[in-house]
C-alpha cells in the first residue's frame, strides 16, 4: 500500500465531521436537552400539600448502594410518615431501583444533573431538598 | 405411633396429632393462618385444606382432622392449591392491603401466602372494613380492618394468659375481634395476642414504626427480670433493642412471654443510661476517668472487713462468682450479699435444713406433671406471670387442682376450680403447720417419713397446732385446713409452689420449713410432678444462692451490713447493681447507713436513688451487652451472648471486678468462660457444664435431697385496733426497681398504688385514685389509693418497686406492718 493511503484516509474523516451537527456542547451556555426517561436527581412526589411517602422502607431496603436513610414518624392522626427522608447522592448510583420499588408513586428521578457542590454535606439531600418544587 | 402418607412419603406421627401435625413433624409444609403450637385446634382459615384419599378426596382442614392409620393425605393437588387461592382472595377482599404502612409486611403470614399462591387480583368485589382502630393504651394497637378471624389472639388470651380480654363479637360478615361491649383494650397487656397475630391487626406500640422487620438483627437471650428463665428473641437495629420478637419454638414456655419480658426491654438503650464514671468532688458527682474511679474504688477496697458488698441477683454467675473471689481472695471481706439477706433465706435456710440442698426440689415443667398444685400468696402469678401461664394451662387443658393459700385473692383464684383459703397476713407458718398436724392426725403419712431425721420432734412439737387453734388465730375454719391438707396428702402427685422475694419478707426459711415439711411427711418429693418450687425474684437469684454470694462463715447478712454501715464499722461498701434505698426494708435507715459510710461504690446501669448518694458511681452493662450464665428458679442454667455492642464508656461487671483484682494484685480469669469453667468445678450441680453443652435451651443443675423435718416456728402477728395490716408485694407490670427504666411497664404502671377493700374504702370514704397518707411506726407516705374487691377487710396492699413514693418509708422488715390511713 502506498504510505500516503491511511493518511488521506484519515483526512476524509476528518474533512467529513467538519460538515456535520457536533456532537458536544457549548456547555454552560448551551443546555442539553434530558430524555423523559433520564434518571437524574430524586424529587418526593407531592400530594394534597403533603409527600406521598408512607416511609415503608422498601427504598432504603431494595437500594444497592445503600445511600437511601429512611426514618417514620407517627403523625397525630397516627398515620406513618417518613419524618426522616434523606439521600447521599455522592453514594447513588441512579439505578432507578427507589423509583421502581415504591408501592406509592411517592418518588421519581428528574432531568436534574447538576449535582457538583462544595462540601460533603451538601450532597445529603434532606426531605426538605427533595421535595418536588412547584 | 400412627403410619400414614402425605403426599407420597411414608412417615409416621404420635397417635393423638392432626395431620397438620404430622406433616410439620416431617417436615412438610402445609400452610396456615391461624395454628400456634400451643393453642388448640380450632379450624378457622381454611388454608390448611389437605385431600384425604379415604374421605373420597373431600377437602378437609389438616388442622382439626386427627390422623389414622394408613390415611392417605396430599396437601398440594392443583385442586387445593385452586382452592387456597380462593381463601385468600376472600380474605384479601375486605382486607386494606396497607402493607406499606403496616408494621407486620415483611413477617406477615397472609402476606407471605399472598406472595406464594401468587394471588395477583381478585375476582370478587366488597367494600372494606371501617372499623375504628384502638389507640386507647399505650402498648397494644388494635386495628380490626386488618384482621382475617383466626382467632389466635383471643384463644390464646383465654387458654394460657386466662384473661378473657378479647373474644369474637357479631355475626356473620360483621363478625370482628373485640373487648366487653365494644370497648378499649384493657387487659394485663402481656402482648400474647399481639405475638401471634398473623397479620397487623394487634400491634405493640412501642415498636410502632421503629424498623422494618426484615431489617432487624435477631440475636436470642434470656429475659433480665424474674426468676422464670424466659428466652428472648431480641430484635436490633443500629446497635439498639428494638423490639422482642416471637419465636414459637423458643423455650420451654414456648416463646410465651409476660407484659415485662415483651414490653419491658427499653431500659437496655435507655438515654437515662450511665455514659461515664464518676467521682463526688466538692459534694457534687463529676464526670472522671475509669482509671481515676478505679483506683480510687481499690483504694478504698484495702480495708478487711471494714469492707462489705451487695449485689443484685441480676448479674450473671460469673460476675457473682468473681465479686465474691474479689470480696474473699483480695480484699479479705466475709461480709458480702445480695437481696437484703432475707429474701434468699428460704433457700439457704430453709431448703438447706429441711431438703439438705439450697435449691427447690422440682421444676416448672413438674408443673404440667402434677395432679394438685397447692400456691402459697396469689402473688406468685405476679411475680413469675409465665410460671403462672403453666398453672393456667395446667387448670384448664389437664384438670390440675389448685389450692391457693393468700392473704388476698388474686387472678389465680379466678380460674376454674381454683380455690382459695384467704388467711389473715402473717399465719402462714402456723397453717402449714396446721396441715401437717392434720396430716399426722389422719395417718396420711407416707411411710416412708417415719424414717426421715426429726419425725418424732416435729410430731411432739406440733401438738399446739390443731387446726382448731390455727383456725382461730389465721381466721379460716378448722374444716378447710383439714380438706386442703387432706387433698394434698390425697393428690398423687403434688407440688408447692411459693414466691420468695425482698417484698416477701414472710417467706422466709421457717416458711420454706413449713412446706418442705408437707413435702416430706406426705412421700411427695423428688418424684416427677412433685416436690416444692421457690420462685426465686429475680433472673439469677437461684445463681446467687449457687455461687454462694450471701453472708456465710460468720460474714454479716444484708441488712446486718446496713447497721454496721450506721454504726460505722463499715467504711466501704461496694453495691453492684442493688438499689437498696428503695428496696430493702426501713428508707430512713438505709439513707442514714448509705451516707454514713466513708466511701460507697455503686456500679449500675443508671443513676438509681441510692447512686446519688455514692462517692463513685461506675457505669454497668445489662444483660444484653455481656456474656455469661443465669440460673433460673428451677436450676436451668442457661448462657447469654451479648446481642448488642456495648458502649465505649461501660464495663461489665465481669470487667470492673477483674480490672480490682488486677489493681489489688490478684489475678482475674481471662473471660467469663474461664470464670464459669471454675464454677462448673465447684459448685455442686454444675459438674461438666460449659458454654458449649448449655446450648440455646440451657441444662438443668441436678438437685440432690436429703430430707430432715423441722418445726417452722410461726410468730403470731398482733393486731391493733383501729388499723389496717399492710402487705407489700410485687405488682405484675414490675421487677425489682429496674422494671422504673423500662417505658412499656411505666406506661401501664407508673407509679405505687395502696389496694384497699370495697368495705375499709367506704369506712373510710377513700374513692378510686384519692390520695391517701399512710402512717406506720417507722413513718408516712402518700400513696394513691385502689379499691378493688380482692382484698379483704382490713388488708391493704402496696408494691414495693418505686422510688417516687418508696414504700419502705413506712415497712421495716415485718411481714405485715399496721397501718393507719387518712385522707
Amino acid at each position: 500500500m502506498n504510505p500516503i493511503t491511511p493518511i488521506i484516509n484519515g483526512m476524509k474523516i476528518t474533512l467529513k465531521h467538519m460538515f456535520m451537527k457536533p456532537v458536544t456542547l457549548q456547555y454552560p451556555t448551551e443546555r442539553p436537552k434530558v430524555a423523559a426517561r433520564f434518571r437524574g436527581l430524586h424529587a418526593l412526589n407531592v400530594s394534597h400539600d403533603k409527600a406521598k411517602c408512607v416511609a415503608c422502607y422498601l427504598c432504603p431496603t431494595v437500594c444497592p448502594a445503600k445511600c437511601i436513610t429512611v426514618e417514620a414518624g407517627e403523625d397525630a392522626n397516627h398515620d406513618k410518615f417518613a419524618a426522616v427522608y434523606e439521600i447521599d447522592i455522592l453514594r447513588c448510583i441512579f439505578c432507578g431501583y427507589c423509583v421502581e420499588a415504591c408501592p406509592v408513586d411517592a418518588i421519581r428521578m428528574t432531568g436534574e444533573f447538576e449535582l457538583a457542590n462544595y462540601s460533603r454535606k451538601d450532597f445529603v439531600y434532606s426531605k426538605d431538598r427533595l421535595l418536588e418544587k412547584k | 405411633m400412627v403410619n400414614l402418607t402425605i403426599d407420597d412419603n411414608q412417615v409416621t406421627a404420635p397417635k393423638s396429632s392432626t395431620i397438620y401435625e404430622a406433616a410439620k413433624l416431617n417436615g412438610i409444609k402445609i400452610p396456615i393462618l391461624c395454628h400456634d403450637n400451643k393453642l388448640k385446634p380450632f379450624g378457622a382459615c381454611r388454608m390448611c385444606l389437605v385431600e384425604v384419599e379415604q374421605m373420597k378426596g373431600r377437602q378437609i382442614p389438616a388442622c382439626t382432622t386427627p390422623v389414622t392409620e394408613g390415611m392417605i393425605v396430599r396437601t398440594a393437588t392443583p385442586d387445593i392449591v385452586k382452592a387456597r387461592k380462593m381463601v385468600l382472595e376472600l380474605l384479601l377482599l375486605n382486607h386494606p392491603i396497607d402493607c406499606p404502612v403496616c408494621d407486620k409486611a415483611g413477617d406477615c403470614d397472609l402476606q407471605n401466602l399472598t406472595y406464594e399462591y401468587k394471588v395477583n387480583a381478585n375476582r370478587f368485589t366488597d367494600e372494606k372494613f371501617h372499623h375504628k382502630i384502638d389507640y386507647n393504651n399505650p402498648l397494644i394497637e388494635r386495628d380490626m380492618n386488618r384482621c382475617v378471624l383466626c382467632g389466635k389472639c383471643a384463644r390464646i388470651c383465654d387458654e394460657i394468659v386466662s384473661f378473657g380480654a378479647l373474644t369474637f363479637i357479631d355475626r356473620g360478615i360483621e363478625t370482628k375481634i373485640g373487648c366487653e361491649f365494644e370497648d378499649a383494650l384493657n387487659c394485663e397487656f402481656c402482648g400474647s395476642c399481639v405475638s401471634v397475630c398473623p397479620v397487623g391487626s394487634l400491634l405493640a406500640r412501642p415498636f410502632k414504626f421503629k424498623a422494618r422487620f426484615w431489617s432487624l438483627t435477631k440475636r436470642k437471650s434470656v429475659c433480665g427480670y424474674c426468676g422464670t428463665g424466659c428466652n428472648l428473641t431480641l430484635g436490633i437495629k443500629d446497635n439498639k433493642v428494638l423490639t422482642t420478637l416471637y419465636d414459637e419454638n423458643q423455650g420451654f414456655h414456648k416463646g410465651q412471654l409476660c407484659v415485662r419480658g415483651r414490653f419491658g426491654y427499653q431500659f437496655i438503650n435507655s438515654n437515662k443510661r450511665l455514659t461515664a464514671p464518676m467521682l463526688r468532688k466538692e459534694g457534687r458527682l463529676t464526670e472522671s476517668t475509669w482509671e481515676e474511679a478505679l483506683q480510687i474504688v481499690a483504694d478504698h477496697l484495702k480495708g478487711g472487713n471494714s469492707v462489705a458488698a451487695l449485689a443484685t441477683p441480676r448479674l450473671t454467675n460469673e460476675e457473682l462468682a468473681l465479686f465474691k473471689k474479689m470480696m474473699v481472695e483480695n480484699v479479705g471481706s466475709k461480709n458480702f450479699d445480695h437481696s437484703a439477706g432475707y429474701a434468699h433465706s428460704a433457700l439457704t435456710e430453709g431448703f438447706v435444713r429441711s431438703f439438705g440442698t439450697s435449691a427447690s426440689p422440682a421444676s416448672i415443667l413438674d408443673i404440667q406433671k402434677s395432679d394438685l398444685l397447692l400456691v402459697i400468696k396469689t402473688d406468685a402469678y405476679e411475680t413469675h406471670p409465665v410460671i403462672g401461664f403453666e398453672i393456667n394451662m395446667g387448670v384448664k387443658n389437664r384438670d390440675i387442682k389448685l389450692n391457693i393459700l393468700s392473704d388476698k385473692r388474686g387472678k389465680l383464684s379466678k380460674l376454674p376450680g381454683a380455690k382459695t383459703l384467704v388467711h389473715r397476713p402473717g399465719s402462714e407458718v402456723a397453717i402449714l403447720n396446721a396441715m401437717a398436724k392434720s396430716i399426722l392426725d389422719d395417718k396420711l403419712v407416707d411411710a416412708s417419713a417415719a424414717s426421715v431425721p426429726g419425725f418424732a420432734e416435729l410430731v411432739k412439737e406440733l401438738a399446739a397446732f390443731t387446726p382448731e387453734a390455727v383456725a382461730a388465730q389465721s381466721g379460716l375454719k378448722a374444716a378447710d385446713i383439714k380438706q386442703l391438707a387432706g387433698s394434698y396428702a390425697a393428690a398423687e402427685k403434688a407440688l408447692i409452689l411459693f414466691p420468695i422475694g425482698q417484698a416477701y419478707a414472710g417467706h422466709n426459711a421457717e416458711l420454706a420449713s413449713a412446706v418442705a415439711n408437707l413435702a416430706i411427711l406426705t412421700g411427695k418429693f423428688d418424684k416427677e410432678g412433685c416436690g416444692v418450687l421457690c420462685m426465686a425474684e429475680k433472673n439469677n437469684s437461684q445463681g446467687a444462692v449457687d455461687m454462694g454470694f450471701y453472708a456465710q462463715n460468720g460474714g454479716m447478712d444484708g441488712l446486718r451490713i446496713i447497721d454496721a454501715c450506721a454504726a460505722g464499722a463499715v467504711k466501704t461498701l461496694f453495691i453492684a447493681g442493688e438499689n437498696p434505698l428503695i428496696s430493702y426494708p426501713n428508707h430512713t435507715k438505709v439513707k442514714a447507713a448509705l451516707g454514713a459510710v466513708e466511701c460507697l461504690i455503686v456500679a449500675d446501669l443508671f443513676l438509681t436513688e441510692t447512686a446519688a448518694m455514692a462517692d463513685v458511681v461506675l457505669p454497668a452493662c445489662s444483660f444484653a451487652e455481656k456474656e455469661g450464665t443465669f440460673t433460673s428458679t428451677d436450676r436451668r442454667v442457661q448462657h447469654i451472648e451479648p446481642a448488642i455492642r456495648k458502649s465505649a464508656q461501660c464495663k461489665s461487671d465481669f470487667e470492673i471486678f477483674s480490672a480490682l483484682i488486677t489493681k489489688l494484685g490478684g489475678t482475674p480469669p481471662a473471660n467469663p468462660a474461664a470464670q464459669f469453667a471454675e464454677i462448673s468445678a465447684a459448685t455442686p450441680g454444675y459438674a461438666g457444664m460449659s458454654y458449649l453443652s448449655l446450648g440455646s435451651e440451657g441444662v438443668f443443675a441436678p438437685v440432690a435431697v436429703t430430707p430432715a423435718l423441722v418445726l417452722p416456728k410461726s410468730a403470731a402477728v398482733v393486731a391493733e385496733e383501729g388499723s389496717l395490716s399492710l402487705v407489700i408485694g410485687s405488682v405484675l407490670y414490675h421487677s425489682g426497681t429496674l422494671s422504673q427504666y423500662g417505658e412499656g411497664p411505666m406506661h401501664v404502671c407508673p407509679e405505687g398504688y395502696l389496694e384497699i377493700s370495697r368495705k375499709d374504702a367506704l369506712l373510710k370514704n377513700i374513692t378510686d385514685n384519692d390520695p391517701v397518707t399512710v402512717t406506720s411506726s417507722a413513718g408516712s407516705v402518700k400513696l394513691k389509693a385502689k379499691v378493688t374487691s380482692r382484698m379483704p377487710d382490713g388488708v391493704v396492699f402496696a408494691p414495693y418497686h418505686f422510688g417516687a413514693a418508696p414504700v419502705n418509708t413506712i415497712w421495716s422488715g415485718a411481714a405485715v406492718t399496721m397501718v393507719t390511713l387518712a385522707k
